[in-house]
């Protein structure tokens, strides 16, 4: 009897398991690493996916498959007509979407990327300035295969907070949250030698609506999250006349949302964010080692960031946008049902906003 | 059977009046046992060319024995002298102590094979002690050596190993009992436990199972404890085995008890449990710090040796997503020459490990080396060049080929670089599934063995945390005060030392 069970049950386990016949064995496969969307103007997509070769009987570094079709899975069947391996997106990393496309709006095509589980949430999307096809097709010659290139840029682009890091994960996250829109990193090719980093691409749902210039983006950090390492670059001139010029590095800030409520819902907003790190670079009058000089030019610094900040503000309330998640911050302290009843990208565009830095010098350097 | 226990206890030493019930049932002329000749213990040594037998006096001094079994340079220049010598009566010679007067045909026939010499005089035997065993010296352990701590091993003697014991526990709590296993060989088997900390039941246990044995004859240790297992058809050991005397003195005084026979260097212990098999009595003797990693890094080899070749061939047959990026590509490269499924690669490769680990423990240490060279360099190298192997598989192969040897006993080593092939085909089937299924099975079975009716998974279920600290790591003795719950002493404190 005892037999008769341990066998069914044997049998109960191996049953199910003969469905994973699948065998995917690594040389036969084609992983594609990096893939992009773009939009033509007779509105058909254009594909492109680019697949690093290991065979060494081949000389290429990778193989690029383009492909025009009306959406990405059949895209998938056009290329897979085209090579011997067999496409899979299990290796994904990085999604370029041209601005063209972004514009139009992305969930139809992020879609395919969230349901598939082979795909991982940590891949990253990025949106290119001009045609994501053209960045992705071409090879870079000072640097390694353009897939890993893209990848390594953002990855340590990311570290210095010029650029957030966004996964697939944090912009479903903010697609789907109530009060806070998402964002991606901006790239764009420069001829045939490199690609950059182009700022901060502000979402509206999933439509791309303006963006934030590069030199402005660590404000954009200081104002989402509180993070370590990064620096800044800071010119004075225009606050106090003379020429004066800060790199401000090593930096710490922390940051708190502070929502006042008054008699008819949300009375203000207040940030409250506390900047630390060392002066680097210095260019101007003011003595750094004294200390009455260094807090004044502290003041400075807090009061250039400060007004960049509430320029940022108002970019997003012009553009009925909230990247920032201040609708989090709110929808907490007033309650979801009251929320529920805001129309809050207009509500934004009445509720004042105020940035409060405080910057302090931590070190600066060795000559005192 | 109680009954019978109790005498043993009582009595300890010389069990051996047991035996002789089956014997005469074996005798095929009992009757024949009645008169003591000289004709009738010849007759019984017919056909054995070792067999000495020497006449004096005009043929009333008969001299029988082996002549390698005794120590014959004493036995022509002090015994015999005095018996020729024809001016002396032999009637007071006799009289004297090493002398042993016999009239039993089956003692003098069990004790000329035991290797004393038989005096037979005018219709009386007479026993003389000169047994001279071939042995070897108490030499170096060499499937268990250590850098710290004592270097003896056990002999085949069993006499040298229970003096080796028993220098080691000095104690009249020692309790020795003798039994005897096979029918044809019967070997001595010696039976050790500390009155007062072991636990009667297991004693009783194991003594028992050594008298169910119904076998002609058992060449070792080893061989005995498969007899005697609580499931004869599992791939682990139930038993530890070692040779080494200071690791059976430690079990010994945990409250296990021991068993040693003759003719085999080995001595087992039990009960035991699973996490026994991977310390080593280095342990010990290092500081507790590098005993402890030495242990953590034991049991990553254990994870190493059985995990590590399946993973490669799941994760290339099936799961190419767990692959990190800059791997991959690598791994790519080097499998895209290879014209076989990973699964077959990869058994490929570790039949070929396992021929040369056979072939280097067959052959004698210096050509043993060669083959290590050929098999390591050669091979390993021409089968990538060949295109028949990827380079990373031969790491893998290796590495968990190195890892199952990091595992202090050889038994329990070899186990597991059985069940690596299981695990292979499982994943080349089945992938991590298959991988998960075989690891669970394992758990499983483990779980279910007992070592002489005791949990074989110990300290972990049934659930003990108190002993995971001489199990999973070693801490410093102070805190090492009681003895594993699994051997369920009598006296379980066993370090009273205040710190």
């Amino acid at each position: 009897m005892l037999k008769k069970c341990t066998c069914l049950l044997l049998l109960l386990c191996i049953l199910p398991i003969f469905g994973c016949g699948d065998q995917r064995i690594l040389e036969d496969l084609g992983f594609i690493q990096t893939t992009s969307y773009d939009m033509l103007p007779n509105g058909e997509l254009s594909f492109s996916v680019s697949i690093p070769q290991a065979d060494p009987e081949t000389s290429a570094k990778r193989e690029v498959l383009i492909a025009t079709a009306k959406s990405s899975k059949e895209a998938r069947m056009i290329m897979s007509r085209q090579t011997g391996m067999l496409l899979v997106s299990g290796q994904l990393r990085n999604v370029l979407f041209g601005i063209s496309l972004a514009e139009n709006g992305l969930h139809g095509h992020l879609d395919t990327l969230f349901r598939d589980p082979s795909i991982s949430s940590q891949v990253k999307i990025s949106v290119v300035e001009g045609s994501a096809g053209e960045l992705l097709i071409d090879d870079y010659k000072q640097h390694p295969r353009t897939g890993r290139y893209i990848d390594m840029l953002l990855e340590k682009e990311a570290l210095g907070q010029t650029i957030p890091k966004v996964t697939l994960f944090n912009f479903a996250r903010d697609f789907f949250d109530q009060g806070v829109d998402p964002v991606a990193p901006i790239i764009k090719k420069h001829g045939n030698n490199y690609i950059t980093t182009n700022g901060i691409a502000l979402f509206r749902d999933d439509r791309y609506v303006t963006k934030i210039e590069p030199q402005d983006a660590l404000v954009f950090a200081f104002l989402k999250s509180k993070f370590r390492e990064g620096q800044i670059s800071i010119d004075l001139t225009e606050i106090n006349g003379k020429k004066e010029n800060v790199m401000f590095s090593s930096l710490i800030s922390t940051r708190k949302v502070k929502v006042t409520r008054g008699v008819q819902g949300v009375e203000k907003v207040t940030y409250h964010v506390k900047v630390t790190g060392s002066v680097l670079e210095y260019i101007g009058d003011a003595r750094l080692n004294n200390a009455r000089e260094r807090r004044e030019l502290e003041q400075r610094i807090s009061q250039y960031i400060s007004k960049k900040g509430d320029a940022m503000i108002a970019l997003m309330k012009k553009h009925q946008v909230d990247n920032l998640g201040i609708g989090t911050y709110v929808r907490n302290r007033v309650g979801y049902e009251q929320w529920k009843k805001m129309n809050w990208r207009q509500e934004l565009q009445k509720i004042p906003v105020e940035c409060l830095f405080d910057v302090h010098i931590k070190d600066y350097g060795k000559f005192r | 059977m109680k009954q019978k226990l109790k005498s043993i206890f009582l009595v300890s030493h010389e069990y051996s009046e047991e035996g002789q019930t089956h014997e005469n049932q074996q005798d095929p002329n009992p009757q024949e046992d009645d008169r003591l000749t000289l004709q009738h213990i010849i007759d019984q040594f017919d056909h054995a060319a070792d067999f000495v037998h020497k006449t004096y006096h005009n043929e009333r001094l008969h001299v029988l024995y082996f002549s390698h079994l005794v120590n014959e340079d004493r036995l022509e220049r002090d015994l015999l002298p005095p018996l020729l010598n024809s001016d002396t009566p032999l009637e007071p010679l006799t009289q004297q102590s090493q002398y042993e007067h016999v009239t039993d045909t089956k003692k003098c026939v069990e004790s000329i094979l035991d290797g004393m010499a038989l005096f037979f005089y005018e219709d009386k035997a007479y026993l003389i002690d000169v047994i001279f065993p071939i042995s070897r010296t108490v030499a170096e352990s060499e499937t268990e050596s250590i850098i710290i701590g004592p270097h003896e091993a056990f002999t085949e003697q069993a006499y040298t190993n229970l003096s080796l014991i028993r220098k080691r526990v000095q104690s009249s709590h020692l309790k020795v009992i003798k039994l005897s296993v096979g029918e044809v060989s019967k070997s001595d088997v010696y039976v050790l436990y500390i009155q007062d900390i072991a636990n009667e039941n297991y004693v009783k246990e194991v003594i028992k199972r050594i008298e169910d044995i119904e076998i002609d004859a058992i060449h070792d240790a080893n061989m005995l404890i498969q007899c005697i297992d609580d499931d004869p058809y599992s791939i682990f050991a139930q038993f530890l085995t070692t040779e080494r005397p200071d690791t059976i003195a430690s079990k010994l005084v945990s409250g296990r008890i021991v068993g040693i026979m003759d003719g085999s260097p080995t001595a087992f212990s039990a009960p035991v449990n699973f996490f026994e098999f991977f310390s080593s009595s280095d342990d010990y003797y290092q500081r507790w710090s590098i005993g402890t990693a030495s242990l953590f890094l034991r049991f990553a080899a254990l994870l190493i040796t059985v995990t590590l070749t399946a993973l490669y061939v799941s994760v290339t047959s099936f799961h190419y997503e767990m692959i990190p990026e800059n791997l991959i590509l690598t791994l790519t490269e080097s499998r895209s020459k290879v014209p076989f499924p990973p699964i077959f690669e990869a058994l490929l490769m570790e039949t070929t490990i396992e021929l040369l680990r056979e072939a280097g423990a067959r052959l004698p240490t210096k050509i043993g080396q060669t083959i290590g060279i050929v098999g390591g360099i050669v091979i390993g190298q021409a089968a990538v060049q060949a295109g028949l192997t990827s380079n990373i598989l031969i790491i893998a192969v290796a590495s968990s080929a190195i890892a199952s040897f990091v595992i202090p006993n050889y038994v329990m080593s070899a186990s597991f670089r059985l069940f690596r092939f299981a695990l292979i085909v499982m994943a080349g089937l089945w992938g991590n599934m298959g991988l998960a299924l075989g690891l669970a099975y394992i758990v499983i079975h483990l779980s279910g063995l007992t070592s002489v009716g005791a949990s074989y998974l110990s300290p972990i279920a049934p659930f003990e945390p108190y002993d995971w600290k001489d199990v999973f790591m070693r801490l410093p003795f102070s805190a090492l005060a009681k003895r594993p719950t699994q051997v369920k002493a009598r006296n379980k404190v066993k370090l009273k030392m205040k710190r």
